[in-house]
């Protein structure tokens, strides 16, 4: 077996996922949570929301970046064997399917049941009643029309400028009869008629759902904002017949590059990008289905539109919304129990938290667990007059971030503060740079990021004077310093002064801030650097021990796996023995039942209520079990175009926690959906079975211990009188 | 608190380094911080004679981005050391001024034996297996970017010290003229290593086997530390298995070297020049077990102002090691290779120490100053082997030429002057004239010291041993040397005036010599 397993190639492309299709799979595996009539109706309305919102970021970013590849004469094929082009086709066929299904499920299924369970979405402003006509105009004329500007194309007005992912509604318009008044727009004479050609933006400052006046029967009523200024286009266009009025919206190439060698000032630079990004590349259309096809050649032209990226909407665009839908009162009970992320038991509020990390390592779970350590940890550092520096990178942050706030406050403390910002984090581009701009006003010493890196690591240090000497307080985490995410996405975090890892924190920000390296590391690993090379060990220290029939397993959670070294490592440790278990949450580029692996790798993806996004690796190492957790996933860009940080838990009791944390996951049977040698993913049969959530169980373990931690308190309040046991009896 | 915060800055010669350390007496030295940043200053002075504007530009920001991070960590104290890229610069002084200026930092610049010094402090601080290491025949290497630092142990002692050229930087610019075929780099680093190698293998190891190599440098040390060669324990390695990693360092392109060893590209050509010249020397000593232990100047700066401050307890020291002994040895390896009579100076020693160690109230001299007084006293007929004539001008020529190990370029002016003036009429100017680095304090120094060595050259005219037993006692206005002994000191009292009136002029204490003789 071994002699003939040795011998097969794991690098070929057909042992490889091509890596947009395993997402797009995995936008399907979301789908399936909205399709899910076990879940209830919001949540169901919520999934679909999400479904939506990561179509755009995948067009925004991969399917720009091939479009790029393709105009540029790119053919190198990717892992799996496909060309840029041959990516470009299988996904647009794979995105319209995924289209489809979306609002097979919106039109179908969800709509139905909001109506039935007192929501009525109204589809169209024709289906208004009298009444509701009146409130619409009312609420057009009051809120819409004053921040509407309404476009029109003529010679002196160019095509206008439609913004990425805006909503608008396009128009063909023709004159009014008035005497001795000129065209004012473009003419175009289709079946004899002249029509021109108009559009409106949908304003994004307004809501996008207006609720209408409520029903006797107390159903809700929603209307979209499209179809108010829809009805009102005439408003709009005085003098003018409103031949035909479609909503519209376009996705644009938002995937700027940096020429960061070149570039002076880095701040200023993504400023500019960022204006750019909205004059992108045209690379996906959404209408209306049924759209005047006079109308639709307008905008295909002047957009310079492929026809096969033209997607024709059987309902209303930009699902997203749903998201917000989510948001209304009074259907409590179509969602899930809210879950209040629990107390950690080694923090009560109040406590000097240096002298609980100084008494033992703390693990944090989020959002089981609250975040609020995390911010307190920053916030008592900014006020502690033994605090000398602290130090943090900085990812992406909550729009009101209270850990921004005590780092400024720290840094007028007097503290020398050093946060790195990356500016580059796609999509929150213009948020860091508002906190950038905020702390370096406060006096912190800020770093923008790295030349050619974007720093992705969670790391603090917080550096105190103490009687005993300088000692170093670490936070390493495997999610943003986000409060708002925190919530939702599920992470960890250790708290620790552990000094071998204080030095190697120490180490991070000296080559983040532009030194060298150190001469070596104690515990971390950092990409790109030495991260990949590491892991790539450990996978083989694995395969050598299951070589020399030694306890050899790898059990790895991570939210994509997709670099072809690790994978192919990974087939090779599989085909000598190793027992792998992987958790990958979206893109996975490994295929399982690959030929001389034994099945020994099992893929499983949770999608959950809550958004999947720890990084732990585990490694049995003979008998001699290492854990590890991390901010990179298994993918190129985290290996080798990232500062990521992988870090090891060293500490026994919370080495058991995290175990625990990857054993509930693996006994998952609800949410777990396994992926198959064809590609697909499947849920367990657990017919009459007993299932497991593993999200819902840690939710009612973390509860339970905050039950019984409350009652033990309760009990050490209550006075208990001791009698004299022979008198009484 | 009972510990200090120290930063010991190291400007060297293509690096500019900092680290920041804890030193009590309790725990001893620790290192909490250490922030590297790459500036080839050795580059522009070792070539073009001066460091470039730019260059001081970059090193003045640095240096204030430094003196940030001190602040945040409150130190105590700092020393910031220039090594031979400093040195060598030509503007150095105008540079220094610059650089004070704009950043607050005041750096001394080392002298070679003084930097090799503190590096050597810093291994034997640093490595607990020091002491038995070189009880073995060892080799102590210092590559930096200049030169290259080779010092010889053997059972326990320091055998010798020398300074060998070129360094790894110098080597790299200096080959960069040279157009060659990479296949033809090893030879060409032999050709320039191995001939100095193989004088000093001549004169000072013969055909005893040299069985230890100590490496300090910084990038060999790098890769060592990182384990990325097979280790024995933790910074030691076989000789055998290090030349296996050169060998297979040959076979690779830079940029494969910089991802397998996790080092930036522009590492690697030093890095492969050093770990060549190591090769060389292993080759040519023929040890077997290479020790790395990774340290710095830095840490050899902090263990200075550590010892120098009085913040390390004989618990926390971990220093077995006599450092002085270290160049007691090195001055008595100048001897040996001059010919001089070792009993002699022996008892010119004795002689010396007794006198100044009687008039410590008197004198305000350091233990520092003790020490050079005993080393003029070993020195003081270095000179013989170029002429019996003209002795103290030998000797002079001979000790100025000569490095000695652990002391600054001024202490050994210092020295030469006073071997000098032992045998010469003290001159009042020209001491002061000759040269630009002895100040007011240093002249001093030399005319003290110088009487005491004339004292002891009056009482020990005829190296017969007559001043075995001598006791001096230092009264208000005399100083009483009784020497007790049967021989005939005619002599000694005859000329003894001579010898005395120069003390009698520096101390204004008239030495009146006394003969006991003892009961047979």
């Amino acid at each position: 077996m071994g002699d003939k397993n040795s011998k097969i190639d794991y690098s070929k492309s057909e042992y490889y996922y091509n890596r947009e299709l395993s997402w797009l799979a995995f936008n399907n595996r979301v789908l399936g949570e909205a399709r899910d009539r076990d879940i209830p109706l919001f949540e169901r309305i919520k999934f679909l929301g999400i479904t939506a919102s990561n179509l755009d970021e995948f067009f925004m970013v991969r399917v720009a970046s091939l479009k790029d590849m393709v105009n540029a004469g790119y053919t190198k094929k990717d892992i799996a064997g496909m060309t840029p082009n041959e990516q470009l086709e299988v996904i647009n066929k794979a995105t319209h399917e995924l289209v489809n299904m979306q609002y097979a499920v919106y039109n179908r299924s969800l709509l139905p049941q909001l109506a039935q369970n007192g929501l009525m979405v109204v589809e169209s402003h024709e289906d208004l009643t009298k009444k509701d006509c009146a409130f619409v105009d009312r609420y057009f004329q009051d809120n819409v029309y004053p921040v509407l500007t309404p476009m029109a194309v003529d010679s002196s007005r160019p095509f206008p400028l439609i913004r990425n992912k805006s909503l608008n509604l396009g128009a063909l318009v023709s004159r009014k009869e008035v005497k001795g008044r000129r065209h004012l727009f473009n003419k175009k004479s289709v079946h004899g008629k002249e029509v021109e050609f108009a559009t409106v933006q949908v304003p994004s400052v307004l809501p996008r759902i207006v609720q209408l006046p409520e029903m006797p029967s107390g159903t809700k009523r929603v209307i979209l904002l499209e179809q108010i200024i829809e009805r009102n286009m005439d408003k709009l266009f005085l003098n003018y017949n409103i031949e035909c009025s479609f909503p519209f919206r376009i996705m644009r190439n938002a995937d700027f590059s940096l020429e960061e060698e070149e570039t002076e000032d880095l701040l200023k630079e993504i400023e500019k990008q960022l204006k750019k990004r909205q004059w992108g590349e045209a690379i996906r259309l959404e209408v209306e289905e049924g759209i005047e096809t006079r109308l639709l050649d307008i905008i295909k032209k002047e957009l310079m539109i492929d026809e096969r990226d033209i997607y024709s909407i059987p309902g209303a665009l930009d699902l997203t919304f749903l998201m917000k839908m989510y948001g209304l009162d009074g259907f409590a009970h179509l969602k899930n129990r809210p879950y209040t992320p629990q107390p950690v038991p080694e923090i009560e509020a109040g406590d000097d938290i240096f002298e609980k990390i100084r008494e033992q390592d703390i693990l944090l779970h989020h959002p089981y667990q609250t975040f609020a350590p995390v911010v307190d940890f920053i916030k008592q550092a900014a006020k502690d007059p033994q605090v000398l520096a602290i130090k943090q990178t900085l990812y992406r942050v909550s729009g009101n971030s209270p850990i921004i706030a005590a780092l400024a406050q720290a840094a007028e403390n007097g503290k020398q503060v050093s946060v790195l910002v990356e500016l580059k984090a796609r999509f929150d581009e213009e948020n860091n740079i508002v906190w950038a701009k905020k702390l370096e006003k406060a006096g912190c010493h800020v770093i923008y990021g790295l030349v050619g890196l974007k720093t992705h690591c969670k790391i603090t240090l917080v550096v105190r004077r103490e009687e005993e000497g300088i000692r170093r307080y670490v936070h390493l985490g495997t999610g943003n310093y986000n409060d708002a995410t925190a919530k939702l996405y599920t992470d960890l975090g250790i708290l620790t002064c552990n000094e071998a890892i204080g030095e190697d924190a120490t180490a991070v920000f000296n080559m983040l801030s532009g030194y060298s390296e150190p001469l070596g590391w104690n515990h971390l690993a950092l990409a790109p650097l030495w991260l990949k090379d590491r892991f790539l060990y450990l996978i083989n220290r694995e395969k050598s021990n299951a070589m020399e029939k030694r306890p050899a397993r790898i059990v790895a959670k991570m939210n994509s796996l997709c670099d072809q070294d690790i994978i192919k490592a990974l087939y090779e440790a599989a085909a000598k023995g190793v027992k792998i278990q992987l958790i990958v949450r979206g893109i996975c580029c490994l295929r399982t039942g690959v030929e001389g692996t034994n099945d020994n790798i099992e893929v499983r993806s949770i999608v959950g209520n809550f958004l999947e996004h720890a990084r732990i690796f585990y490694f049995e190492n003979a008998g001699n079990s290492e854990l590890y957790m991390a901010s990179a996933d298994w993918m190129p860009r985290n290996l080798e175009r990232r500062v990521e940080i992988l870090f090891p838990v060293l500490n026994a009791e919370l080495k058991e926690k995290v175990w625990h944390v990857l054993e509930v996951q693996l006994d998952d049977t609800q949410k777990a959906q396994f992926l198959q040698a064809d590609g697909s993913y499947h849920k367990i049969d657990s017919k009459d079975k007993e299932t497991h959530n593993a999200q819902e169980e840690f939710c009612r373990e973390y509860e339970a211990l905050s039950i019984k931690k409350e009652k033990a308190e309760q009990q050490a309040r209550t006075f208990k009188p001791e009698y004299n046991q022979t008198i009484q009896n | 608190m009972s510990y200090k915060t120290f930063a010991a800055i190291d400007v060297g010669s293509y690096e500019l380094a900092m680290k920041i350390y804890e030193i009590s007496t309790k725990k001893g030295i620790k290192e909490i911080d250490h922030i590297r940043h790459r500036i080839e200053l050795g580059t522009d002075s070792y070539f073009m004679g001066k460091i470039d504007s730019a260059r001081v530009d970059e090193l003045c920001r640095m240096l204030n981005e430094f003196t940030a991070i001190m602040k945040s960590y409150r130190v105590d104290g700092y020393r910031a050391y220039g090594t031979s890229a400093i040195r060598e610069s030509q503007n150095r002084l105008i540079l220094l001024d610059q650089i004070e200026t704009r950043t607050g930092v005041k750096i001394e610049v080392l002298s070679n034996s003084e930097q090799r010094f503190l590096d050597y402090k810093s291994v034997a601080s640093r490595v607990k297996d020091f002491q038995s290491i070189i009880e073995k025949s060892t080799a102590f290497i210092d590559i930096g970017g200049g030169s290259v630092q080779i010092s010889l142990f053997d059972e326990d002692s320091l055998v010798t010290s020398q300074n060998i050229r070129p360094g790894v930087l110098r080597m790299r610019e200096e080959l960069a003229r040279v157009p060659y075929r990479s296949y033809q780099l090893e030879d060409m680093v032999e050709e320039m290593v191995c001939d100095s190698l193989e004088s000093f293998r001549e004169m000072y190891v013969g055909d005893k086997k040299i069985q230890n190599i100590i490496l300090v440098d910084d990038y060999v040390s790098l890769i060592v530390q990182r384990n990325y060669l097979e280790t024995i324990k933790k910074g030691q390695v076989s000789t055998e298995n290090f030349l296996g990693f050169v060998d297979s360092l040959k076979k690779k392109k830079t940029r494969e070297i910089a991802m397998s060893l996790g080092l930036a590209q522009e590492n690697i050509s030093l890095l492969y020049l050093s770990a060549l010249m190591l090769k060389c020397m292993i080759k040519v000593l023929g040890a077997e077990m290479l020790w790395v232990p990774g340290v710095s100047l830095c840490d050899g700066i902090a263990y200075e102002y550590a010892e120098q401050n009085k913040l390390l307890s004989s618990d926390t020291e971990g220093m077995p090691h006599d450092f002085e002994q270290d160049i007691l040895d090195c001055a008595r390896d100048i001897n040996r290779r001059y010919h001089s009579i070792e009993y002699r100076t022996r008892e010119r020693e004795m002689i010396a120490l007794t006198i100044f160690d009687s008039m410590e109230k008197k004198h305000g001299l350091s233990k520092r100053d003790r020490l050079l007084l005993q080393l003029a006293a070993i020195l003081s007929e270095c000179g013989r082997y170029i002429s019996f004539a003209n002795i103290g001008d030998s000797s002079y020529n001979i000790i100025i030429a000569t490095e000695i190990i652990g002391l600054s370029h001024v202490e050994r002016e210092i020295l030469a002057n006073i071997v000098k003036y032992a045998t010469e009429k003290f001159d009042y100017y020209k001491i002061l004239d000759s040269t630009a680095s002895l100040d007011r304090e240093s002249y001093l120094k030399i005319a003290k010291l110088t009487a005491i060595i004339r004292l002891s050259e009056g009482l020990d005219l005829s190296h017969r041993g007559k001043c075995n037993k001598l006791k001096v006692v230092n009264e208000e206005d005399e100083l009483l040397l009784t020497v007790e002994t049967n021989a005939d000191m005619t002599l000694e009292f005859g000329l003894f005036d001579r010898y005395a009136t120069f003390f009698e002029e520096v101390y204004n204490i008239k030495p009146v010599i006394r003969q006991k003789k003892s009961n047979i």
